[in-house]
C-alpha cells in the first residue's frame, strides 16, 4: 500500500549527486496531487486557504542566517506546518527544529503587535501604544533633528542578518550615515579577514567531497551551517576521517572519529605545528605551493621552533598525535581541509590564529579543488546600488575608523562603535535605529550597551519581538516575520552543492498592526525628501536584482529556488589572487605596513588573574541546533526543548568548590555577574566552564526567557580582535559561587 | 509478505538535532510536555581524548510491532494492528482514555493526550501520506537518517536498505518484552538498555478503574469497544497469522 511518492522519495539522498534524480522523481510524482509540491502564486494561495483547502507558499527560513528553502503549508488563513523545499540542495531538504517551530514564531502571543513609546525611564517597561502615523511622523522628526545637529552621521544603523536588512543599510547609505554595524562584527569577521588576508577571498569548505576535516573553534553538528553540517555526516559516512579540537565534548566531538580537549586559546600552536612537520617531512605538493604560495621560505624558518613536541605543551595534545594528524592530513590532500569555522568572535588575536588555520589549507594545496576550500560561485544576483546625496557637514569616515589597522570599512567593529558613542569621541554618535538585532543580548559587557543607550538621545527599534535592546529603545515599532513578507531575492552559496537565489512570498497576511522595515523606510524617506531612492515596489526591486538571469523570475515562482550552474572548481585555473603578490600568500606583505606580524606569531592564552586563580574559569559560549542566540530562546517550541542555560563545569572542579551538579550558582566577571543553574558533566575541561547564548534577558516582553537563566552579555568583558575589531568572547575569567553566599 | 510500513534508521547519521521532534510536534499537534518521539543519547560518562565515535544518538517513536503488547492491553480494541499497512493505529472515537496501553509498551511510546483524553502515539502520519509527503520527522530530517516505507515492498528505499544491509540490521529489544518492532536500526545503535518491562493490566480491572462522568455512558462505550475489540480480534486472526519476522533479537535479517 506504499504510497508511490513516498517510494520515490525515498531515493533521496542528502548528497548531491542523488539529489536531482530524486528531484525529478518527486516530480513525476507531483502530477498526482500539484498543490502539495509546488506553491501557488500568493493570491491563489489566499483563496484557496480562504475556501478551507490547504494552498502551499514558497518561503526561506528566518530562524537563523542559513536561510532554509520551504514550503509553508497554510489552511483557513493559518500557517499549519512549514516543510523543507525538497528541491532546495543547500539545506540538502531539510529543515532543523528551530526552522519547524518558525510556527511557534509566528503565532507567539509575547510577539509586538502595535507601534510603542516610551513612557518611563528607559527600560522601565512603560510603554503607550501609538499610531503609525505618530510613529512615523515622530522617526521622521528625530532623524531630520539628529541630523541637523550632529550631521548625518550621528545616526547609527544597526540591521540584522534579514532579507530586508539591505533596506536599513540602503537607507542609511542615502541619509547620510557611515555609521552601520551588523552582527558580523560580534561573529564572523575574524576568520573572513584571515582567509581573505591569505587567498584574496573567503572561502567555503567543500566538506562532503573531503576525505580528512579537522575541526577547531566549530560546532558544526550543534551549529548548524548548511550544507557543511549534513555534508560531513554523509562525508563521513563515505569514510572521511573527522577530527574535533574543543574543550567540550559536544555532539560534533562525540560523532567524530578523534576528539581532543584542547586547552582553550590554542589552537594556533597546533595549526603551526602542523606546518611545521608538513614543511620539514616535505608532506605538500611542491610544484603547486611554489607555483601559487608566497613566502614559504618565511613560513619555513617561522615555524621551526613550533614542534608538535612543543605545541603539546600549550595544547595538551600529545606531540605524536599532533605529528600522525599532520602526517594524515597532508596524506589525505588535497581533498582535505582545515575547517575555516564561521563565529571567530573569540580570542584578541583571532584573526591571527585563523590566519594559521588558512596556512594550513595553503599547504594542503587544497584551494579551488574537490574536498577542498572553494572559491564564491557566480550566482548573478545584481546589487541595487543607490546613488547617495553627498553631504557637506559630514566627517570624513565612520565614527571607529582606524581604531585598529584592518576594520571592514562596511561593517566597522560593533564593540568600538559603542566605545565611540559613550565617549562622544571623535564625533557625537545621538541616534539609533536597529532593526532585527539584539547587542543587549549577542554584544559583550551589556553594562557599556547601557551606556551607549544611555549617551543616545533617541533609540528606534523594529522587531518582531520585544528584544532586550528593543526593551530599551524610545520607540519600538513591530514588524511581520519572514512567513507574513514579501521579500526581496537573496543569492546563496552552499559550497559544492549549489549557487542559488531565493525569495519570500508571504504565506499569510503580515498580522497585528505590523508592517516590513521597507515600508516604514518608504515612508520615512519620503518625509525626509529621500523619495527618489525607495521608489520601487519590491516586485521592481526583485526585476532588478534578476535582470541577468533570464527566467529566474519564473523558476523562483515554480520551485522556490533558482540555480545558477556556475563553475564549482577550478575557478582560479587561469587567474592570479587578489592579493598583493596575485598569489596565496603564507607570508602577508600587507600585514608588516599595518604593523601586524606578517606570519602567526603564537603567544600562550593569558592565565586569571592570581587573586581568583582558585575559583576562576575561562568562560566559552556558544549556540546549538536548537539556539539561534535571543531570537529563537523564547519560542514556546524550543523553550519546551531547551528551558534555560546552564553552565558546564567538570566533576574535579566543582568538587573543589563544593559546588553541586542542578544548584543555583553565581557567575561573575570583573564586568557583571549572574546567576543559573550549574550542570556538572565530564564533558568540558577542568578549567573551562560553558553555557549556551540567548538567556537571561531583562525583556518583560519575552516571557519564558525573562530573568531565566544567565546572559552571556551580563559577564563577558567588551575585548575584541585587535586586527578587526570583532568581538573576543572567550577572554573572560569567571568565578563561580553558589548563588546567594558571599561574593 | 504483508504490507508494513517501517522505519529504517541509520542512528550513526544522527546528530540529535531534534528537528524530528518538533516537525512531529507541529505536525500532529503534540501537546506541551509530550512528545511522539525521541532521541535517546547514550550515556557518555568520561569521554577519552583521542578517542572516537564516543557518543551515539538513536532516533525512535512507535515501532508498530508485530507483537504489540499496546494492543493485548487495550479493552475497547482502540488499539488495533491494520492488517492493511501494518501500522498500529488508535481509534480515537473508541479509545476511553483509560491509558492501560500505556505501561504496556515497553518503548514508552504512547501518552495519553490530556485535551482529547484519549491514548496517542506515532501513527506515521496518515494525513500527510495521503497527500503524497512523508511523515514529518523524515521529510526534515537533516541527514535523512530516518528512512520510511514499506519493507515488504522490495522497491521501497526502507526494503532496499534493509536487503543491503541483512546480517547488519538490529532491533532494540527487552527478551521479556519482545514486542517484535518494526523499527530496525543499521549495524551498531546505542543505547539499547531502555525499554521497559511491558506491563499490562487486565482490562475488565482497567475498566473498573475508569470511574469517570457516568456510569451508563461509561457501559455504553464499553460494550461498543468490547463488540469492536471482538470484530477486530476476528479481522486479524483472519488476516494475521505468521508474521515474515523471525525471532527478533540484537542482529537479524528481514526478508
Ligand atoms: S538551519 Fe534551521 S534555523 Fe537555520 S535556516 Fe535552516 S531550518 Fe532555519
Ligand atoms: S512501540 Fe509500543 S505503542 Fe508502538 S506498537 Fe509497539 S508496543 Fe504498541
Ligand atoms: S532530525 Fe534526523 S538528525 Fe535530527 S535528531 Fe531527528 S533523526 Fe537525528
Amino acid at each position: 500500500m506504499s504510497d508511490p511518492m513516498n517510494s520515490a522519495r525515498q531515493g533521496f539522498d542528502p548528497g548531491r549527486r542523488n539529489f536531482l534524480k530524486a528531484a525529478g522523481l518527486l516530480g513525476a510524482g507531483a502530477a498526482a496531487s500539484p498543490r502539495v509540491l509546488r506553491a501557488l502564486a500568493p493570491a491563489e494561495a489566499q483563496a484557496a486557504s480562504v475556501r478551507g483547502e490547504e494552498s502551499s507558499v514558497f518561503s526561506a527560513c528566518d530562524m537563523c542566517f542559513n536561510r532554509c528553502g520551504l514550503i509553508a503549508r497554510v489552511r483557513g488563513g493559518r500557517v499549519t506546518k512549514l516543510d523543507p523545499n525538497p528541491l532546495f540542495t543547500k539545506s540538502r531538504g531539510m529543515l532543523c527544529a528551530r526552522g519547524q517551530a518558525g510556527v511557534a514564531q509566528l503565532y507567539d502571543s509575547d510577539r509586538l503587535k502595535t507601534p510603542l513609546l516610551r513612557q518611563g525611564a528607559r527600560g522601565e517597561g512603560k510603554w503607550k501604544r501609538i499610531s503609525w502615523d505618530e510613529a512615523i511622523a515622530l522617526l521622521s522628526a528625530k532623524l531630520e533633528e539628529i541630523g541637523k545637529k550632529y550631521t548625518r552621521c550621528g545616526m547609527l544603523f544597526s540591521a540584522g542578518a534579514d532579507m530586508q536588512s539591505a533596506f536599513v543599510n540602503r537607507f542609511a547609505e542615502v541619509y547620510g550615515s557611515f555609521n552601520v554595524t551588523s552582527h558580523e562584527s560580534l561573529c564572523l569577521i575574524s576568520g573572513n579577514r584571515a582567509f581573505l588576508d591569505t587567498f584574496g577571498e573567503v572561502p567555503f569548505a567543500d566538506v562532503l567531497n573531503s576525505r580528512y576535516v579537522i575541526m577547531a573553534g566549530a560546532n558544526r553538528f550543534e551549529a548548524l551551517v548548511t550544507p557543511d553540517s549534513m555534508d560531513m555526516v554523509e562525508a563521513m559516512k563515505g569514510g572521511a576521517k573527522l577530527v574535533v579540537l574543543d574543550p567540550r565534548f559536544t555532539k560534533t566531538a562525540a560523532m567524530a572519529d578523534e576528539w581532543w580537549p584542547i586547552r582553550p586559546g590554542t589552537d594556533m600552536a597546533f595549526m603551526l605545528a602542523l606546518c611545521n612537520v608538513i614543511i620539514n617531512e616535505k608532506l605538500y605538493d611542491e610544484r603547486w605551493v611554489a607555483e601559487k604560495t608566497f613566502g614559504l621560505p618565511e613560513l619555513h624558518e617561522h615555524v621551526s621552533a613550533y614542534t608538535p613536541e612543543w605545541a603539546a605543551q600549550e595544547t595538551g595534545i600529545p606531540g605524536p598525535e599532533i605529528a600522525r594528524i599532520a602526517r594524515e592530513l597532508a596524506a589525505a590532500a588535497p581533498a582535505s581541509l582545515v575547517y575555516p569555522g564561521r563565529r571567530t568572535s573569540d580570542y584578541e588575536n583571532s584573526t591571527q590564529i585563523r590566519r594559521s588555520f588558512a596556512i594550513v589549507n595553503a599547504l594542503l594545496g587544497n584551494w579551488d579543488k574537490p574536498g577542498g576550500l572553494l572559491a564564491a560561485r557566480q550566482v548573478g544576483v545584481k546589487p541595487v546600488p543607490a546613488d547617495a546625496p553627498w553631504y557637506d557637514d559630514n566627517p570624513e569616515t565612520r565614527v571607529d575608523a582606524h581604531l585598529v589597522p584592518l576594520m571592514f570599512e562596511e561593517e566597522g567593529s560593533f564593540v568600538l562603535t559603542r566605545e565611540a558613542v559613550i565617549t562622544g569621541e571623535p564625533y557625537p554618535v545621538k541616534g539609533w535605529f536597529v532593526y532585527k538585532t539584539n547587542p543587549m543580548q549577542t554584544a559583550p559587557d551589556r553594562t557599556r550597551t547601557l551606556e551607549m543607550v544611555k549617551a543616545m538621545e533617541f533609540v528606534c527599534v523594529v522587531d518582531i519581538q520585544m528584544s532586550d535592546t528593543a526593551w530599551m529603545a524610545d520607540l519600538v515599532l513591530p514588524a511581520p516575520s519572514y512567513l507574513e513578507r514579501k521579500d526581496p531575492c537573496q543569492a546563496l552559496q552552499g559550497s559544492s552543492a549549489c549557487a542559488c537565489v531565493v525569495t519570500r512570498e508571504p504565506a499569510v497576511p503580515a498580522m497585528f498592526e505590523s508592517r516590513p522595515v521597507f515600508d516604514v523606510l518608504k515612508e520615512v524617506a519620503g518625509r525626509l525628501d529621500l523619495a527618489e531612492h525607495f521608489d520601487f515596489t519590491i516586485e521592481e526591486y526583485r526585476a532588478k536584482q534578476l535582470a541577468a538571469l533570464n527566467g529566474a523570475a519564473d523558476v523562483l515562482a515554480r520551485d522556490g529556488v533558482y540555480y545558477n550552474p556556475s563553475k564549482v572548481y577550478g575557478i582560479y585555473d587561469n587567474m592570479g589572487y587578489k592579493t598583493k603578490s596575485a598569489k596565496i600568500e603564507l607570508y602577508n606583505q600587507r600585514y608588516i605596513t599595518a604593523g601586524l606580524d606578517p606570519l602567526p606569531v603564537y603567544a600562550p592564552p593569558k592565565s586569571p588573574p592570581k587573586e581568583i586563580a582558585d575559583s576562576a574559569f575561562r568562560m566559552v559560549v556558544g549556540r546549538s541546533a536548537l539556539v539561534t542566540q535571543s531570537s529563537s530562546t523564547n519560542n514556546a517550541l524550543l523553550h519546551e526543548l531547551v528551558p534555560t542555560n546552564t553552565l558546564w563545569m567538570h566533576p574535579a572542579a566543582a568538587a573543589r568548590l563544593g559546588l553541586k551538579d542542578g544548584e543555583m550558582v553565581r557567575v561573575k566577571s570583573p564586568v557583571g555577574e549572574g546567576t543559573q543553574k550549574l550542570h556538572v558533566t565530564a564533558h568540558i575541561r577542568e578549567d573551562t566552564v560553558y553555557t549556551e547564548t540567548g538567556f537571561g534577558a531583562l525583556s518583560k516582553g519575552l516571557s519564558r526567557i525573562n530573568g531565566n537563566g544567565l546572559c552571556i552579555a551580563a559577564v563577558l568583558e567588551g575585548k575584541y580582535d585587535s586586527v578587526t575589531g570583532n568581538a573576543a568572547m572567550h577572554e573572560t575569567f569567571v568565578s563561580v559561587t553558589k548563588a546567594g553566599g558571599a561574593a | 509478505m504483508k504490507p508494513q510500513l517501517a522505519m529504517v534508521i541509520d542512528s550513526a547519521k544522527c546528530m540529535d538535532c531534534k528537528g524530528c521532534m518538533v516537525a512531529c510536534k507541529v505536525a500532529n499537534e503534540v501537546p506541551g510536555g509530550h512528545f511522539r518521539n525521541w532521541i535517546k543519547v547514550k550515556e557518555v560518562a568520561e569521554p577519552r581524548p583521542g578517542r572516537g565515535r564516543q557518543g551515539h544518538f538513536q532516533p525512535g517513536a512507535c515501532m508498530h510491532c508485530d507483537k504489540p503488547m499496546c494492543v493485548d492491553a487495550c479493552p475497547t480494541g482502540a488499539t488495533f494492528k491494520d492488517p492493511k499497512d501494518g501500522t498500529v493505529k488508535i481509534d480515537r472515537a473508541l479509545c476511553i482514555g483509560c491509558g492501560n496501553c500505556i505501561p504496556a509498551c515497553p518503548y514508552g511510546a504512547r501518552y495519553r493526550h490530556p485535551v482529547l483524553k484519549v491514548a496517542d502515539k506515532c501513527d506515521y502520519c496518515p494525513e500527510r501520506r495521503e497527500r503524497g509527503l512523508l511523515p514529518a520527522c523524515v521529510d526534515t530530517c537533516p541527514t535523512k537518517a530516518r528512512v520510511f516505507g514499506d519493507i515488504a515492498d522490495p522497491d521501497s528505499e526502507a526494503a532496499r536498505l534493509l536487503a543491503a544491509n541483512q546480517g547488519r540490521i538490529a532491533r532494540v529489544v527487552r527478551a521479556d518484552s519482545d514486542t517484535k518492532p518494526n523499527m530496525f536500526y543499521l549495524a551498531d545503535t546505542a543505547p539499547a538498555d531502555w525499554p521497559h518491562k511491558a506491563s499490562i493490566t487486565p482490562p475488565m480491572l482497567a475498566l473498573t478503574k475508569w470511574a469517570l462522568p457516568g456510569v451508563s455512558a461509561l457501559i455504553g462505550l464499553a460494550a461498543a469497544g468490547v463488540a469492536a475489540m471482538a470484530a477486530r480480534r476476528f479481522l486479524i486472526e483472519r488476516d494475521g497469522g505468521g508474521s515474515g519476522h523471525g525471532p527478533g533479537h540484537g542482529t537479524e535479517k528481514e526478508g
